[in-house]
Parts: C-alpha cells; structure tokens; sequence
C-alpha cells in the first residue's frame, strides 16, 4: 500500500441501537486522527434513502476510493450498501458489525464504545486490501450423462431430454429396466391391487427410445471421469458389439445353433440360457446379444445367421465425452442371501428370494407364470416367507438399516399367491410390519385377504423328508414353532450396487457407512452430492420404491435444469493460483472436497461454480501459490491489526474467528441480546482452516490475549481441523507461547447461548491466566 | 484363502494347554504337538501356567477379576519366556483370554485393581502394562495356525483317510463370541473343513442344526443335564441322518459332551448309529502318520475309534489299549 488511501466512514444510529449504547462521537474524534480516513458522516438510518444520497454524495465530492460503513450485520443489509456505493466497485467496502455483535451484547456503555471503535479500526485496515472484482458469470454445458437405465435413469433422462438437454443413458446390462422390469407386478398406492409393472415402464420405456436427445448406450460403463471446469470429461467403455445391432432380425437362429448354457439372470438363475440370447422377449434393445464370458467361440452361430450380422472378434469401443452434469443412477442390488447359511438357499433349492418368486410368478418367467416348488413341479401347498434377511441386522455382513420395501413387496407376493392359489396358504414372519402412509390399508387388505403373519425372525430352515421346516420363535406369545413348508422366501435387504459403488468411485462422490451415494444434505439437498454437477436418485442413494425413486429422479432433472438454465452469477471470493510459483504438485486438487480444482495442460484451473472460497487449499500448498480472490492472508492480517490497534493498558482482547454458521450464531446472540464480553472481537472466515498459524501468532504476540475458533463440526474435514489446532498448540508451545490461549469449539446457530458462556468461560481462564 | 486380517503366529508360541484336553483326551495336546514338530512350528509350553479358569468361570466360582488376573499373570509368564504368543488347543480358553486382553487393555480401573493385588502381595514381576498383550494378534487357536499352514500339510501326508464321511463341529466359544477374529465364518463356520480339504477328505457341506452349540454348556451339563442333552440331542439325531462316520471337533468341552455321553444319548433318543469323534489336530496328526495310541490317545476315548481304523485299514495293536475293558 504505497499510496495513501481515500477511505469514509460512515456510522449508522440504527435509530438508537447503535447510538444509545455507543459514544459515536468519541469514535468519530478517534477516528480522524487517521489520515487515511477523508470523511466520517453520521445518520440515523444510513440503509435509507437519503443514507444512500449521503454516501454517494461523499464518494464523489471526497473522491473516496474505499467505504467503512459501521452497522448491523452484513447478512441484513451487506446487499444493500453493496448497492449504495455506486459508483465505487461493490467489493469496495467493509461492514463492522456494531449492532449485533457490539451494542445489543454488551452492557457497558464504554465498554461498548471500545469495542465499536476496535472493530471499525479492523474494518478500515483491512479494506485497504480489498480489490474491485466481479461477480463471475457461469455456464454448464447443455449436456448430461445418466449413469443406469432403470425406472430412475430413464424418468431422469426423459425429463431433461424433454427440456432440450443431450442426455447420454448408459446401462451395465444388455438391457434397460433396471429391477423394475424383472418384478412382474407392483404394489399402487391407495389401490388395493398389484399392476402390470411392464405395462407402467413400458412408455416410459418408448418415451426414451423415441427421444432424439436421448442417447441409449447399453453394455456399458463409466470407466473414467475428470473435472474439467465446471464440467466432466468422461471416458466409456462398452463393451463389443458382438451382434450388430442395424443387421439383427432377431430371428433367434443363432441361439437355436448355440451349445452353450449359463445361468438366465433375467430369470435369477432359476433356469438357464444360451450364450447368444436376447435377455427376454420385450428387451429394448432388442437386439440379441452375446455374454461373451461363458461363449466358447466355436462358430455354430456364424452358420445360421442369415443376415450376418455376428462378428465374434468384435472389440470394446471407447467413447469420450464431455457433459455438464451427470447422475447417478445406478440402483441397488440384494443381499446374498448365501450369507446367511442358516436359511439354506445354497443347499435348498426350494428356498427362493422375493425376486425368483417373482420370477416364477411372472408369465414371461421360466414357468410361464404357474407357481410350482422347484424340487417337486407342484403347486406348494404352504409358502412361508422370510423378512429382513440381512436388513436391520446388527451382526457383521449385515445392514443395520430397515430396506423400506420388502414388507410392500412381501405383502404384494403373498396376495398374488392367495389369489391365484387359494387353496396355498402363506405366512409371513416378520420383525415389524412397516406399511407406511396408505400402505398400511393394502396390509389390511392382504391380511384380511387370510395371509398369516408371524412375529419372529426365523432361526433356521432345515429339510425334513419331502418338505422344509422354519424353526422360530413367535415373540409374541413366546412359543417355539416349527413351521412345515413347501417353499421358504427370503425377503433379502437392498444394498448398494456394485456399479453404484464403483460410479461413486470413479467420480470422486463420498458414500454413506452403508455404501450408497451420500446426497449433500440428507434432509434439504437428497438429490445433489458434495460435487456441484453430480446428482444422485433412485436406490443408488438408498432404499426406496418406485414412486420414491420416480419423484426423485424427477428433482434429479430439476436441479440440473437450475443450474444449465439459471444463468448463474457467482460471489468472486474463489481460490486463485499463483502460477508462476506454483509447482503442479497436485495437493490442492486432492484435498478440495468440492473437486474444484483441476489440473488442465500444466495449469490448475479452479472451478468457480464448484468453489466454495473456503480456503481449506490454501494451507496445502507447499508453495504459497494460492490465494482467495478479496480474501487475502494480508487482509486478514490487517483485520486482526486493526481490532488491536487501539487496545488500552487494561483491556482484555480475545479474538474469535467464526466460520459462517459461528457468525449467525454470534448474530444471534444479538437479536436475542444475550450478554457477550466485551473481549470478544469477531472475525467472520468463510471456514476454519483458513486461519493460518502465522494469523494466530501475530495476533497473541501483537496484544490480543486469547484465540478463539469457532467451528461448525458437521463437515468432513472436522478431524483435520481439530488435529490442525492440536499441531497450532504445540507451535505455540515451541514459541513460548501458553497454547491455553488457543482454543476451538463447536458452533450451531440454536446454540448462541452456548456459544456465549463459551465465550465466557474463555475471557475468565485468560483472565485467570495473565495473572 | 480368505484375507487374514489377525496375525497367526507359526514362532514364539506358547502352547496354552487346557485343563480339559489334559484330564479327558490328552492325545489332542500330544497331537497338536506331533502336527506343529512337522510343519516346524515353534513354541513352548509353560510349566508355570495355570488353568484359563473356564470351567470354574462359567460356573460362578471365578468371578470375572479373578479370571483376569489369573489370565494377568498367565501372560506375564508368557512374555518373560519370549513367547507370548498364546495358542490354545481349547476354544473356552481361546475366549477366556481374548476376553481379559481386551479388559486388562481397555479398562484402567480393573487393570489397577489387579496390579495393585500383585503389589500387595510382592508379585510385582506379574504387573501387566496396558497393550502387553493384543487381543486379536497374540491369542490364536490351534485351528488358525492349522489354517494358516495348511498348504504345508500334504507334504506330511503318509495315510489315505478320504473314504470316511466326516461332519465338522466348531466350537462356539471360537465362533461366536470373538466372531470379528473368527476365519472361515461363524455363520456356516468353515475352518475345520476348509482344513480337511487340503487333505482331501470330503466333509458334509452343510447338516440341519450344523451352527448349533454342543449343548455342553459347562455347568448346565451337570446342573441343568436335561436341558443340556435336549441340545445335543438334536445335533446328534442330525448326524445320524447324514449317517457320518465321524465328526471333527476343535474343542475338548464339544469332544465331551458327544464321546462321553454318546451312550446316555442312545438311549435317549433309541437311535442309534456309529461315529466316532476327534479332534482335528487328531485327523491331522494321522494323516501324518502317528500312532493311534501313542500319539492320538484313542485309548482315552469312550466310543471306539478303531472301527475307524479299520475303515481306513490302518493297522494297531489293540493290546496298547490298557484302559478299555475288553470282553474276553
């Protein structure tokens, strides 16, 4: 700062809530004996019109090139002054807050004013390092990928294709559907009846294949993704068209000709298919296709394809593209059940899951829909079914959430089986019937329909002469039974899918403890991740029905309409990097949560959309290369010289650095006008790490007599920022300093009260201290 | 084979011997010993150990401090020796001191209590220091090191034993109550079987009731015997279905309860059929080609193991069973 500034203050009565409490006048005499400062003006109501006439007045006439404006909080009206300074650059000014964490918490009339003048002092050096900047103009590409083709993929699809968006659909199988393809019927609300699920997702199916923004890729993966500013650069892998899609009539020759058997996935392996098949009659695409894990390669089908359309050497093809959003919707998988030996389904062929018996009970399924016990042909005569086998279980493998759907789904099954087998009873074991909402009028339906309901988590399944026996316990009369049953069912829990983990992995999305996708705020934000641009919907992000899947996949589309179509403007406190002393060394790139930060042709480029300005790369950097644009280490230098500038002999000074919750917090602490120590000087960083130590040294060693940080613990960077404050006392410590005068706690906004005894209990130890 | 996530040691063990193997089937001890000099393990065993207190523990007469300090003391010894890592033959003693690793590690007021008693009565040398011993590392059973060296057990291989239908039983005091430590599962546990599939000796992939307990149950054998044999008794009329002619054990308590009272549970049940019980570091050890008497002590066994034998046509001497009493 070689030259002089231009600077004006300007102190607002606030209409007395200010100004009853806090000498303005003794301030402004203190003030002009700063030769930088060429106007100080007084108003009642300087958020006002004629407040805005006064400091436009003084800009011009003073030619002032930098504003103080002494006031409320710049959550209330930092917009406002932003605008009032015309014709400065709105990023020219600073904002003391002299009413919520100044006059309306602190008795002491001088003991105010001290205070007051302190935090203007801060606010004027520390706007000397402030820049003119712009707010940032954004755009994300028109384009999106969507990773998984069932009921949620395709529903994200749909909408944004349907919004004028490129939407390329990948899915990992040959075909698209996802499970709700394979369960034959599903459960509808307030109807008590099971539908058609083919005929619900097949035009939603057509929709898709008929929409020429939409790009169908099946047989493939995501095999690689990097941030390319604000957008994705993706690398797929699909695998070899084996069976060219534009000559195949499926005819259905060259299954005829194959030798080779695997299991029918399609059928959940209850029966068998060729290794060139088409998954099942109504696959889109419908084109056959070739597994060409368990083909042999001998050639019989090259013979009868009368089209030649086969081509066994065929290779993977790499596909790369660049989208501006992608969503994951990658679905879920079920429990393997052969986990839990104690129910038999390796060594019994007749214990079935939920989905076989759907299979079994579908007409395109292996029996062509009649139910028949696998070992014996016959209708059972006693279907007992099995619920949370592998949810709400505590025991290792297990998954200690509830699944939601497998009661519906049990429910569902078991009245399809007493419709079209009266005379076949079932029970249904269960730890809790959960039947939320309107579905608890389908329970009652089913029940009174006869189905039988036991409360019990079986113990174990054995084979006894020509039937099975399911040993439980009814726990609600205490009773040891053994149920003879011609079929076992095992509602398995839904659990993250292995694309689905695999997704989140490749593109850098944190999963939950239960492996699925975690959202960025599991109430407000269930769709977005931590990464600006990804989205999440469907069972990827945890276990839901269809309904849930299909509301959520629809906000998935939303959100990223928000952000291609909002035209957005983004605040410029983002990182900067110093290129000529940067080193490419990368640390910035791993740490940033946000994936802000990218490495592009030997420069690391920051992504203002996804950047936060937090600030956490700073401390990374080996180099001292980066920096948050207005937001300097010299500026906050400067807030913190300016706070002590004028400390008297006796005053005690603790300076709190609160993250953006801890300053709402301290606001409120105002409006509710509990008392808070005048000690007590509030810096606002946008994230806790961003204090360095050098910070927190010059302050202890330049007059202030504690440190206090206030952090909002719920982030996953609380650890390294507790440990960070861990290593900071033990610098102090080295430095001679009592690392007692440091210390960090944890902020809410509710929690004001506490966070005032905390201050409290604070100023007290230092005191205790620094006798 | 599975990723091991425990250490298992193959040196500086000490063979923790069990009061149960030493007074009923003292051959499972003698074979352990025979099969660990072939696979060229290395260990020790302590004259100065005392007994895990298990029997008394789950009797109520050893309260849970003084098992910890009696397991305290156990592993000071251990240590003093270099050789502190403990191998049970037994899954009760298994447990026990995995158990008073954890308390003695975790807990700052017992661990204190129990010095201080050192203390107070001049065995300071006992004092235990928290970590001296970790309880998943340094406490394995036999079965683990078995597993562990499995590969190294057909190069031993002298006798064939392929053509006997064997059943395995695993002890729940290894499965169940240390189940993260547990290897090849605890659900279908799978340890013994796995260890016999090197030796290619086919086991019952899975029986009705094959998790269950042994019924055994300390004192319940004696204080509560009807509730005790209810629970054998349905593992027992399960293996006589499966018709096997042997089944595999890896824990004295579980040996008991089938070969001593095998009689008792015939008549029970009216049902009966032959099998013999042993431990697999019994199989092991014959299949390596030990003496059945000298080595296995089938001597000590209630239900004849020679019918085995003879399936198998391995030759012996029954003259070197001097405690059976034989009809002339």
């Amino acid at each position: 700062m070689s030259e002089k500034n231009r600077i004006g203050v300007f102190l607002c009565h606030c209409g007395g809530n200010i100004s009853d409490n806090v000498d303005l006048d003794y301030i402004e005499e203190r003030l002009s004996e700063n030769d930088e400062i060429c106007s100080i003006k007084h108003h009642e109501n300087l958020c006002s019109l004629e407040g805005r006439n006064i400091i436009k007045d003084q800009i011009l006439r003073q030619d002032l090139d930098r504003v103080v404006i002494s006031a409320c909080s710049k959550i209330t009206h930092g917009a406002t002054f932003q605008k009032y300074i015309k014709p400065l650059n709105p990023y020219l000014f600073e904002m003391p807050n002299v009413r919520e964490q100044c006059s309306w918490v602190t008795e002491n009339k001088q003991e105010s004013t001290d205070k007051a003048l302190s935090l203007i002092n801060s606010a004027v050096e520390s706007v000397k390092y402030n820049e003119p900047l712009k707010k940032i103009p954004t755009s994300v590409k028109n384009s999106v990928l969507v990773i998984g083709a069932g009921i949620s993929g395709i529903t994200t699809a749909n909408s944004l294709a349907k919004q004028g968006m490129e939407v390329t659909l990948i899915e990992k199988r040959p075909a698209v559907g996802g499970a709700m393809v394979q369960v034959g019927k599903v459960f509808t609300p307030d109807k008590m009846s099971e539908d058609c699920a083919a005929c619900l997702l097949n035009p939603v199916i057509d929709e898709m294949v008929h929409n020429d923004n939409i790009t169908l890729l099946t047989n493939t993966v995501l095999e690689k993704s990097t941030r390319n500013s604000g957008n994705f650069d993706v690398i797929l892998r699909k695998k070899p068209d084996y069976v060219n899609p534009d000559k195949c009539t499926s005819c259905g020759k060259c299954t005829e000709s194959c030798p080779t058997f695997a299991p029918d996935e399609w059928n959940e392996g209850l029966n068998d298919r060729k290794a060139i098949y088409k998954p099942f009659p109504q696959a889109v695409p419908s084109t056959y296709t070739l597994d060409d894990e368990s083909c042999v390669k001998c050639g019989a089908c090259l013979n009868v394809c009368p089209t030649n359309a086969i081509n066994l050497d065929a290779i993977d093809e790499i596909i790369s593209l660049t989208v501006g959003s992608v969503v994951i919707a990658s679905g879920h998988q079920r429990f393997d059940t052969s986990k839990r030996p104690e129910y038999g389904h390796p060594f019994y062929e007749d214990v079935l899951s939920q989905m076989q018996l759907a299979r079994l009970m579908g007409v395109n399924g292996p029996t062509h829909g009649h139910l028949q016990v696998p070992s014996t042909g016959k209708v059972p005569r006693r279907v007992v079914m099995i619920q949370c086998v592998g949810s709400r279980d505590q025991m290792p493998e297990g998954h200690k959430y509830c699944s939601k759907v497998c009661c519906m789904v049990a429910l569902k099954n078991a009245n399809l089986i007493h419709s079209h087998y009266p005379d076949t009873e079932v029970i249904i074991c269960y730890t809790d019937i959960r039947t939320l909402g309107v579905y608890e009028k389908y329970y009652k339906y089913v029940q009174n329909n006869g189905i039988k309901f036991v409360r019990g988590r079986p113990g174990e399944i054995a084979r006894e002469d020509d039937h099975m026996v399911v040993r439980v316990e009814d726990t609600l009369n205490r009773d040891k039974i053994e149920i003879p049953t011609d079929l076992v069912v095992l509602s398995a829990a839904l659990e993250s899918s292995e694309g689905t983990i695999e997704a989140a992995k490749t593109l850098g999305v944190p999963l939950t403890e239960d492996k699925f996708v975690k959202e960025k705020h599991p109430k407000m934000q269930p769709v977005s991740t931590d990464i600006e641009g990804i989205f999440v919907c469907g069972t990827a992000q945890g276990p839901k029905d269809i309904t849930d899947s299909i509301i959520q996949a629809n906000t998935a589309a939303t959100k990223i309409s928000e952000l291609v179509n909002g035209g957005l403007e983004v605040e410029p406190f983002i990182a900067t990097i110093n290129v000529k002393k940067c080193i490419l060394c990368g640390n910035c790139i791993e740490n940033c949560r946000y994936q802000a930060l990218t490495m592009y042709h030997n420069s690391i480029r920051v992504g203002p959309i996804a950047c936060t300005g937090c600030g956490d790369c700073i401390v990374t950097c080996p180099e001292e290369a980066i920096s948050i644009q207005g937001q300097s280490d010299e500026k906050l230098r400067a807030s913190i010289a300016g706070l002590l500038k004028d400390k008297k002999e006796d005053e005690q000074v603790i300076i709190a650095f609160l993250d953006d919750i801890g300053n709402v917090s301290a606001n409120n602490m105002g409006i509710n006008r509990v008392d808070c120590p005048s000690s007590i000087r509030i810096i606002n960083v946008p994230f806790i790490n961003r204090v360095k130590y050098s910070h927190i040294k010059y302050a202890l060693t330049h007059g202030a007599d504690g440190v206090f940080l206030g952090e909002y613990p719920d982030t996953p960077k609380h650890n390294e920022i507790r440990e960070n404050v861990n290593i900071m006392k033990k610098h102090l410590e080295e430095d001679g300093i009592n690392p007692e005068r440091l210390l960090i706690h944890s902020v809410f906004i509710p929690y004001f009260r506490g966070l005032a005894n905390q201050f409290k209990e604070f100023d007290e130890e230092l005191q205790i201290l620094s006798k | 084979m599975e990723e091991i996530k425990k250490f298992i040691p193959t040196e500086n063990i000490t063979l923790f011997r069990s009061c149960l193997v030493s007074a009923e089937y003292p051959g499972v001890e003698a074979s352990t010993k025979y099969v660990f000099d072939k696979l060229g393990v290395e260990y020790v065993i302590d004259r100065n150990q005392s007994c895990c207190t298990g029997l008394g523990h789950y009797y109520d007469i050893f309260d849970e401090l003084s098992t910890t300090a009696l397991a305290a003391r156990n592993f000071a010894y251990a240590i003093k020796n270099n050789h502190k890592q403990y191998v049970p033959t037994c899954a009760t003693c298994y447990a026990i001191l995995k158990t008073a690793a954890k308390t003695l590690n975790e807990k700052d007021e017992v661990r204190e209590q129990i010095n201080q008693a050192f203390r107070d009565n001049g065995l300071e040398e006992l004092q235990y220091t928290k970590g001296d011993i970790d309880a998943r590392d340094d406490i394995t059973h036999v079965v683990d090191v078995l597993y562990y060296l499995k590969d190294k057990i057909p190069e031993n291989k002298k006798r064939e034993l392929s053509s006997l239908k064997i059943a395995t039983h695993h002890g729940c005091h290894y499965c169940k109550v240390h189940f993260d430590d547990t290897l090849c599962g605890y659900r279908n546990p799978e340890i013994i079987d796995k260890i016999c599939e090197v030796m290619e000796v086919p086991t019952v992939e899975w029986y009705d009731q094959k998790p269950r307990h042994c019924g055994g149950g300390f004192r319940q054998r004696y204080a509560n015997r009807e509730l005790s044999l209810d629970a054998t008794e349905d593992k027992f009329l399960s293996l006589h279905k499966e018709k096997v002619d042997l089944l595999l054990v890896m824990c004295p308590n579980c040996q008991v309860q089938f070969d001593r009272y095998e009689q008792v549970l015939e008549e029970r049940t009216g049902d009966r059929h032959y099998f013999a019980i042993l431990n697999i570091a019994q199989l092991v050890a014959l299949y390596m080609g030990a003496d059945p008497y000298k080595v296995l002590g089938i001597q000590t066994h209630t239900v004849n193991v020679e019918l085995i034998l003879d399936k198998l046509g391995i030759e012996y001497d029954p003259k070197e069973d001097t405690l059976h009493v034989r009809e002339e």
